[in-house]
């Protein structure tokens, strides 16, 4: 599916006045029309790394805020050239800081906020409105409005129309700019805020956008961990309805390690379960702690206060409600050539061993790739039913992540997810007091 | 002890949420609403599947007031509202209702005001679906009446949900269908058959597509013969008056059993999408038609029950049920065969049976493939047996493939054995009801489980030469007696003798 643009050339006016001009754009068109009845989309948008590519004419313009396949390849010869360690994902900090932008080349179109994936504009969103911050300072505040329609792409249907407000600036002019913001959004409609970027960058930002009643898509691997895990819990208690991309990119283990206990003559299993190891790649916790806690979670297990620290792994312990313990390790592993998201589980093992028939055993291992698999084979398992799957990493375009949240969210957030965090983050404190 | 549910299960299936909005259901007081509408609606709002601006607003002509309503069906829901009182409490806070008679202009108008009061209290943004749960022949009163009332005028706000039967053959189909387009357009209109809301039908549809095995076989080079079987046990119970007008062949076959041919043999669509889907079923039921349409009765065998059962358990004969004719002709079982013309099926004969009073309570699509070419080995039983795919709707969900093995010994010899997947043994959880499916897919706007107006009127031609005889000469199309609990009329087992085949006894 090819990303779609609108269809007018975005109108650059003052920012005072898009609210009128936006009135009398739907009052000229056929009387009843008053645009799709669907939901506002607010997007954070920094897009750093393209912006920094771009400005350096390490990759071509217009900078378009997609995570584009030239702009990671640009990235990953980065990670070689400036001899960060091979496991740097591309898109990291490190990675970001490690070149310097003294050649800025001549001045790039910046089409951010104009370019929709077609992911998100199938959804018909009302209205779309981007915060561009500008990498360079010195820029004001410039705001440009745009109405615009999804082509359907097999023709015909009848689709509602919005509009897309951009506003640029570098981030102080864009703090100013702010104010205008909430005079936008449709009152009637659901809201939403994607956070577009890191969760350490700008809170006065974020909290200034992300207002209780709007919906709040974020991602936990993006940022330092604990900070990740703190702005989670936080959004979560206070009601607002959260949406972590980590999360749902966790999708396919839950659903995999769930199948495997479906049958009915497997589910004995699960109270018996004696050791979990989840295996990361690099070094950030989140996806692998969430992971472990909404098995905790489902199993009734509760968290003990032991924490070890063996080479890179952790272990801890989780008491099940027969009061028997779990043993769990999280073990982070530094590999080449890493995928854009931080932290992303590679491997998970689960050891099922019942007290009253020793030789009923059960090693339940999913792992990304059959080497991974190979690798949690080692250790004594042997004499236990084995299963084995493997899951695919989940590293589909973030715009169709988003797309999926927007289309299934409940306009709360998901209670496996509410449930796991504060577990997550009691084990991330144990992890953090042992570092 | 096995644990009921998989604990991990629990919370991980992401359904598609509906969108705020009222559901209005025409015939509240009725059998429908009681047994299956409202159950669907309480177990999509305990799956977390409705939203919280949601609204279920009852009609019917009884001057029922909220709260009687809420009453009336805490009724029908009392064992469920005793596992889950307090998702009750709250479920029961989103009914309503309003006395509607459709044809008196005036309650329609006064339906509008009170929609607009409900869009207020419950944020339902005017989206509306409407369901006519009502006898048939006030369907397209009904829909002339929202239409007339400005109910249908936005086509992405306002869906109409129709039940079966849509016309009682093809011109009445046809002229249902104009009416009901020039109130509303296609998108909007929902035939509803709760057949296709079933788990294992739409299997049907996974397991041809989603497979790159079955695909390249599931044509007239491989296989022989397809069977559709429906079977009930029980009798006519107190649907007297309205089976009585209907018969198996309008009750059954050309909505269910026909459903169940339109997506066993229909081509594989380009792409999951409604249209493509329903194309591809209305392409393949446009090209069915019975194996003689000019002598129907060479390939049709209707029957009735007669009495039956045990000395203990006596049965009574159709005709001697409450509220039937005693002298009555209406088939209680009806089988025929059916050819379908085009490259995947030509020669391929389809046969389809169902009735009600049957040894059995079973429905499954069974797929003959043909014989090995050179017989090889001595088979066991004689010859050896073709293989089999046997896709069960219900009960024991799940499919089965027969095929030859070699029978331990020193000989070569050869035996049929079964290989098996089971529902309940691979995901140990009793699915949906199929309304819960059909109603959230309707107030979602999905048309993909609900069938085409081309679709109906193609159901409805293919079977135009026996509704004709029927209604015309009727000693043509005799109804043969079959004792209850039997596997139906003897004549029926000649049909297929005819072609040296059995019917398989599920």
């Amino acid at each position: 599916m090819s990303p779609q643009l609108t269809l007018q050339t975005p109108l650059q006016i003052p920012p005072q006045e898009i609210p009128g001009y936006l009135q009398k754009l739907w009052s000229q068109d056929q009387s009843d029309n008053k645009g799709a009845n669907t939901f506002c989309l607010l997007v954070w948008h920094p897009a750093w790394m393209e912006q920094k590519l771009v400005s350096t004419g390490r990759i071509n313009g217009p900078v378009i805020g997609v995570q584009r396949s030239d702009l990671i390849d640009e990235a990953r010869k980065i990670v070689l050239e400036k001899d960060l360690p091979h496991s740097t994902p591309p898109l990291a900090k490190e990675v970001f800081n490690s070149f310097k932008t003294t050649n800025i080349s001549k001045q790039h179109e910046d089409l951010r906020g104009q370019h929709i994936d077609s992911a998100i504009s199938q959804l018909q969103p009302r209205r779309l409105i981007t915060l561009a911050p500008n990498l360079e300072q010195g820029h004001d505040l410039e705001t440009l409005v745009a109405a615009y329609c999804p082509l359907p792409e097999e023709g015909g249907g009848n689709s509602a129309c919005g509009d897309v407000i951009v506003l640029k600036g570098d981030t102080n002019s864009l703090k100013e700019g702010l104010c205008i913001v909430e005079e936008l959004i449709p009152e009637d409609l659901p809201s939403w805020l994607w956070w577009n970027g890191s969760l350490d960058e700008d809170p006065d930002i974020l909290s200034q956008l992300a207002l209780p009643a709007r919906r709040i898509i974020l991602d936990s691997a993006l940022g330092e961990p604990s900070h990740c895990l703190n702005v989670l819990q936080e959004r979560i208690k206070s009601g607002q309805a959260v949406n972590d991309l980590n999360w749902l990119r966790l999708r396919t283990w839950r659903e995999t390690l769930a199948m495997v206990f479906d049958p009915p003559n497997r589910r004995d299993s699960l109270s018996n379960i004696v050791n979990l190891d989840i295996d990361i790649q690099g070094d950030h916790l989140v996806q692998g702690l969430l992971l472990a806690s909404w098995i905790a979670d489902k199993l009734g297990w509760e968290s003990t206060l032991e924490i070890e620290k063996e080479g890179q792994s952790y272990r801890t312990r989780f008491k099940r409600p027969d009061d028997l313990m779990v043993n769990f390790r999280l073990m982070p592993l530094p590999l080449g050539n890493p995928g854009i998201n931080p932290g992303q589980i590679i491997g998970l093992r689960l050891i099922c061993q019942s007290t009253t028939n020793e030789k009923a055993g059960l090693c339940v291992i999913l792992a990304s790739e059959s080497g991974e698999c190979m690798r949690l084979e080692a250790g004594g398992v042997a004499s236990m039913e084995l299963l084995e799957e493997v899951v695919p990493l989940q590293n589909s375009p973030v715009e169709r992540d988003v797309a999926l949240l927007l289309e299934s969210s409940r306009g709360s957030t998901s209670p496996l997810l509410s449930n796991a965090t504060p577990i997550a983050r009691k084990l991330l404190n144990l992890i953090e007091s042992k570092k | 002890m096995i644990q009921a549910t998989n604990p991990l299960r629990i919370g991980l299936r992401q359904e598609r949420v509906v969108s705020p909005q009222c559901l209005v259901i025409f015939g509240a007081s009725g059998d429908l609403t009681h047994r299956k509408l409202v159950p669907a609606l309480f177990e999509l709002f305990k799956q977390r599947r409705l939203p919280s601006e949601f609204a279920l607003l009852g009609c019917a002509r009884r001057p029922w007031s909220d709260e009687e309503f809420r009453n009336k069906m805490s009724k029908s829901l009392a064992i469920e509202i005793r596992q889950s009182p307090k998702d009750w409490k709250e479920f029961s806070n989103r009914l309503f209702y309003e006395p509607v008679n459709l044809e008196h202009p005036e309650d329609v108008i006064k339906l509008r005001s009170r929609l607009e009061e409900i869009d207020k209290i419950k944020a339902t943004h005017a989206n509306r679906t409407f369901y006519l749960s009502v006898a048939p022949k006030f369907y397209a009163s009904g829909c002339k009446s929202l239409a007339d009332a400005g109910l249908l005028k936005d086509p992405k706000r306002s869906r109409v949900v129709i039940e079966k039967p849509f016309g009682r053959d093809y011109r009445s189909a046809q002229s249902l269908n104009s009416i009901v387009q020039n109130c509303a357009l296609e998108s909007q209109v929902f035939r509803i058959d709760h057949y296709l809301g079933k788990e294992t039908v739409q299997n049907i549809l996974v397991l041809r597509f989603a497979n790159t095995i079955f695909e390249p076989i599931w044509n007239r080079n491989y296989i022989s013969n397809i069977q559709i079987t429906s079977s009930e046990t029980v009798g006519v119970e107190d649907r007297a008056g309205y089976y009585e007008s209907s018969g198996a062949l309008r009750d059954m076959v050309q909505n269910h059993l026909t459903q169940m041919l339109a997506i066993t043999a229909m081509e594989p669509p380009g792409h999951f999408d409604p249209e493509a889907i329903r194309n591809e079923k209305a392409k393949v039921l446009q090209a069915a038609h019975l194996a003689n349409e000019l002598e129907p009765w060479k390939c049709c065998v209707r029957g009735q029950y007669s009495k039956g059962g045990s000395k203990s358990n006596p049965l009574l004969g159709y005709r001697d049920e409450v509220g039937v004719d005693p002298n009555s002709t209406t088939e209680t079982y009806v089988a025929m065969k059916i050819f379908i013309n085009n490259w995947r099926w030509q020669g391929v004969p389809f046969y389809i049976r169902t009735g009600k009073r049957l040894a059995k309570r079973t429905s499954e699509v069974a797929l003959t493939f043909r014989e090995a070419p050179v017989h090889l080995f001595d088979a066991a039983g004689g010859t050896p047996t073709s293989n089999q795919l046997i896709l069960r709707i219900q009960p024991n969900e799940g499919a089965e493939f027969k095929f030859e093995v070699k029978s331990p010994g020193s000989g070569m010899r050869s035996r049929p054995v079964e290989m098996e997947f089971s529902y309940d043994e691979s995901f140990g959880e009793p699915s949906d009801e199929g309304y819960v499916r059909l109603l959230a897919d309707a107030m979602l706007g999905d048309p993909t489980l609900f069938t085409r107006s081309d679709e109906v009127e193609a159901a409805w031609r293919l079977y135009t030469p026996l509704l004709e005889m029927i209604e015309d000469s009727p000693w043509q199309l005799p109804t043969y007696p079959y004792e209850s609990r039997t596997w139906g009329p003897t004549q029926s087992d000649e049909l297929l003798a005819k072609d040296h085949l059995l019917w398989r006894r599920p």
